[in-house]
């Protein structure tokens, strides 16, 4: 069993009858062992079977408005994992929203604040806003991402079986990334209507003089009658993984960042006369939406250089131990950074990070996840982070030019 | 070994609270694994008994062996060698299909694994009907049928005694951990003390209700105990449900010989069995 | 500080059972285990030569959906790592773990599983110990929130989680691993060292450099310990059931 892990290096010596593809499939670990553990008599450097160096991601390309009939789309494809996400946009009245009077009663301090804020966010969030941000958007669930694996995406995936366990906490994690992100700004999903002052006594009559003197009445007359919200728009999220080789969270998280800066609005407004919400043609009325910073995720997975270690009784050794051991050691591991489906097979632990850094280059890490093992601790993390970060700006580059 | 050693799945059993008798191998019973050690720098061979479920560790130094008592309540597992009380569900030609455990396959007991059994004298056993058995195999791997048998395969003799059909008595429900002590107790020679393992429940019956003829007592390791007084005469039912009460209330509330004691006096001047 | 209280076994039917209650973050979960047990229904899943961990997360008010999901995805790929699935009798064979929530704030859709997932783990390992699963070794959880202000504070009310600028669930095996950590909300790296190092002290008790690993002992002493309060259950279980043994050696 040892031999084959010794002459399997990616030159093929004459040994060896099998060609590395098959061979590559009888002893996937193997295979993958003997790219990123040479023999020291080859001058071959440590590098995975795919060619790429242990931290190097795959070629990502994206590409927004691609789908015409949505309200913003596009198509992010990292090697051979390609997702397609389209963000359709539908008005919520506020009327069908049926605890909307009862949560506006209790919440009317503080909407009128939110109110005399104005309908710009300002640069630094006040906490308030953010708190209505989250009650808005979560409570009545104006993001609803749905992703899923299409029939043939990968091998296994059949027509007609019910969405996978796979799919299903896929769709749950990129819905509570946009929550803990407050990627977008409830407010870009509001409708306003500001009703004219005509006096409280007879609020019949204001169908009669209204529209003319809108303008005027709205500056002066702003505090007495506060603004109020007529409809939300909600994002429908759909992404489709259309090719699954291996990562498919970092694609779809991808994609919906890609369609989310791609997404465009029309502009609504509350028409009294017809008591409806009126949408603008106009595509130069249209605006998009603000999203909160850019955060970009990484996955990586570890492979761990003992295949048997599962069925082999030793000791677990303590963290001490374990310390003493990797300094003097070589790497019994490797973090294999956006692993492709070949290498997700030979993985158990796991680690995604999703960052976003700020104005000053500052990197602010937004979910750091690991599971599955016990060889990633703080060191390890720290370097994850900071791959995560030139990460960031590879992403940005790209999401910036599509 | 002053106070009890518990332990948890990863923690080490210590050297000190092995056997010291070295002339025979350690045998290690379940929720141990031997690991050895993969460091370097010490001598190769170097190796750490751990437990891999939570328990109590005991030791018996004239066997030589260490194991993990876990909890007691648990599904019984059938086991080759195990003494089971099995339930006749349906017959076919070659066996009689048993049920062992709720809610899991049948065991097949052979129609001949009875002792003395031929074509002609096989015992006619019908739906319901239950047999004391050893269980013969386990199989390999999943859907794996479990075999049970009434004989020793290489004597032919149903050894120990008492193999084979259960006519009459009664059968209580106990849990594993309670019939597995009601087995110790009953293997190990009752001659010595009135309690093994913390079980006077079964002697005191015993003593009280010799006067009515004594009883038989069949338990298995499904966690079944099967009691007949036929004896008895009259108050055989009477005793028979005061025996049941005794053992599974000893069960439930986990009474200490004194209150096993108690208990059985109790149970029996409430049944009007005291003599 | 009250701590959390747990029980074992209290199903009659399952081979293992725990409930697991934690008063400042008011939940409270009921976990079931059975094992080894034949799943003929996942045949295709089954692997050959290891035990197929399958869990089930059941919200106390609905039916399980998409979050119940991906919290049972954290849950099955923790423990696979910590039960010895190649023991005897287990291969091709299912632990099968159901872990109810009976009490505490309901998880709403898209919200994190973070503040429910310390108590998750907390039973399916007592649940565990309980069938007599075997297992290489055992955990401790933490939950933590940061607040705005830079706080740490461990265990937070569902409130303080709510405002929190960011939680963290990490899990330390009994051999000092970190086996698990998730971390949601806004922080930099060197908040998420103050946070694993005051975790790991209520885990594991273990002095460690810094001044706010001490004052997190001070408070917290030996009894708080997480590692501490599965042991004692386990411990106080055994005694009683074994209470026969334990008392005539």
């Amino acid at each position: 069993m040892a031999t084959p892990a010794a002459t399997a290096a990616p030159s093929v010596p004459p040994s060896l009858s099998l060609p590395p593809s098959q061979f590559a499939r009888l002893q996937p670990h193997a295979y993958l062992l003997a790219h990123l553990c040479p023999p020291s008599a080859s001058n071959q450097p440590s590098i995975r079977a795919n060619g790429r160096a242990p931290s190097q991601f795959r070629v990502t390309s994206a590409n927004a408005g691609s789908l015409t009939h949505t309200n913003g789309s596009a198509v992010v494809r990292i090697g051979d994992t390609a997702a397609v996400c389209g963000v359709r946009a539908e008005l919520l009245h506020t009327e069908d929203i049926a605890s909307w009077s009862v949560s506006q009663a209790s919440g009317s301090n503080k909407r009128r604040r939110l109110a005399d804020l104005g309908g710009k966010p300002s640069e630094e969030e006040d906490d308030e806003d953010t708190e209505e941000d989250r009650a808005h958007i979560e409570d009545l669930n104006l993001l609803v991402p749905n992703l899923s694996l299409s029939t043939g995406c990968a091998p296994g995936f059949i027509p007609g079986a019910a969405p996978s366990a796979l799919a299903q906490s896929l769709s749950h994690q990129i819905l509570s990334l946009l929550h803990s992100t407050r990627l977008v700004r409830a407010d870009d999903l509001r409708v306003w209507y500001q009703p004219p002052n005509l006096g409280p006594e007879e609020p019949e009559r204001h169908n009669e003089d209204e529209p003319m003197d809108m303008d005027a009445e709205q500056s002066a007359t702003a505090e007495e009658k506060p603004r109020e919200i007529k409809a939300f728009w909600v994002l429908y999220i759909d992404i489709m993984i259309i090719s699954l080789a291996g990562n498919p969270f970092d694609a779809a998280w991808a994609a919906v960042l890609a369609a989310l800066r791609d997404t465009k609005l029309p502009k609504a407004w509350w028409d009294v006369d017809n008591e409806t919400i009126v949408c603008s043609d106009s595509v130069a009325d249209a605006r998009k939406l603000s999203l909160r910073g850019l955060p970009v995720s990484s996955s990586f997975g570890v492979f761990e250089a003992d295949a048997a270690a599962g069925w082999r009784a030793h000791v677990i050794p303590d963290v001490t131990e374990q310390e003493q051991k990797g300094k003097k050691g070589s790497p019994e591991r490797w973090i294999l950074a956006d692993p492709d489906g070949y290498e997700e097979g030979l993985i158990q632990e796991r680690a995604s990070i999703v960052v976003d850094k700020e104005k000053d280059g500052k990197t602010t890490i937004v979910r750091m996840e690991k599971n599955g093992g016990w060889t990633v601790d703080t060191e390890d993390l720290r370097q994850l982070v900071e791959i995560s970060g030139r990460r960031w700006d590879e992403m940005k580059r790209i999401l910036d030019q599509c | 070994m002053s106070a009890p050693l518990i332990l948890l799945p990863g923690d080490e059993v210590l050297r000190d609270h092995l056997p010291s008798n070295n002339s025979n191998p350690l045998k290690l019973g379940p929720g141990l694994r031997l690991l050895s050690q993969p460091s370097s720098k010490s001598k190769a061979g170097n190796h750490v008994l751990t437990a891999t479920q939570a328990g109590l560790v005991t030791t018996d130094a004239k066997r030589n062996t260490v194991s993990i008592l876990s909890f007691s309540n648990r599904r019984y597992i059938p086991t080759v060698n195990d003494l089971v009380i099995a339930q006749i569900h349906h017959s076919s030609i070659d066996y009689f299909h048993c049920m062992v455990t709720p809610h899991t396959a049948h065991a097949l007991l052979g129609q001949l694994s009875f002792e003395g059994a031929t074509k002609k004298t096989r015992p006619m056993l019908k739906q319901g009907e239950l047999v004391y058995a050893r269980v013969l195999s386990i199989g390999v791997g999943a859907g794996a049928e479990v075999e049970l048998t009434c004989v020793n395969p290489a004597t032919g003799k149903s050894e120990p005694g008492g193999l084979g059909p259960l006519v009459g008595g009664m059968v209580f429900d106990v849990s594993t951990g309670m019939a597995a002590r009601l087995l110790r107790a009953s293997s190990s020679s009752s001659e010595q003390s009135d309690t093994i393992d913390g079980l006077t429940v079964v002697s005191e019956l015993g003593k009280k209700l010799e006067s009515l003829g004594g009883f038989e007592l069949a338990v298995g390791r499904n966690g079944k105990v099967w009691v007949d007084c036929s004896n008895a005469g009259d108050s055989a039912i009477k005793a028979t449900i005061a025996i049941g009460r005794c053992l599974q209330t000893t069960d439930e509330k986990n009474l200490n010989p004194a209150d096993q004691k108690k208990l059985v006096t109790r149970t029996l001047r409430e049944m009007n069995l005291a003599s | 500080m009250v701590g959390p209280t747990a029980s074992l076994s209290n199903l009659s039917r399952a081979d293992g059972s725990a409930s697991f209650k934690c008063p400042t973050t008011g939940c409270s979960v009921l976990g079931s285990v059975n094992a080894p047990i034949e799943l003929p229904a996942r045949r295709d899943a089954l692997k050959p030569e290891e035990a197929t961990v399958e869990v089930f997360v059941k919200p106390g008010n609905t039916t399980a959906g998409v979050g119940e999901r991906y919290v049972e995805g954290i849950l099955r790929t923790m423990l696979q790592k910590v039960i010895l699935g190649r023991e005897r009798g287990f291969a091709r064979r299912g632990v099968v773990i159901t872990l109810a929530i009976i009490g505490g704030d309901a998880v709403e859709r898209g919200d994190s599983y973070l503040t429910l997932l310390p108590a998750l783990l907390q039973t399916a390992l007592l649940a565990l110990l309980s069938a007599a699963v075997p297992m290489s070794m055992t955990f401790s959880t933490a939950l933590l929130a940061v607040t705005k202000s830079g706080d740490i504070i461990s265990d937070p009310s569902p409130v303080d989680a709510k405002t929190a600028s960011s939680l963290h669930v990490l899990a330390f095996s009994s051999k000092g691993h970190l086996l698990l950590n998730e971390s949601q909300g806004r922080f930099d790296f060197d908040t998420w060292e103050f946070v694993r190092e005051r975790a790991y002290s209520t885990c594991r008790g273990a002095v460690v450099a810094g001044s706010d690993g001490d004052i997190a002992m001070d408070e917290e002493g030996e009894e708080g310990r997480a590692d501490g309060f599965i042991r004692e259950t386990v411990e106080d279980h055994l005694h009683r059931d074994y209470a026969w043994k334990i008392d005539s050696a």
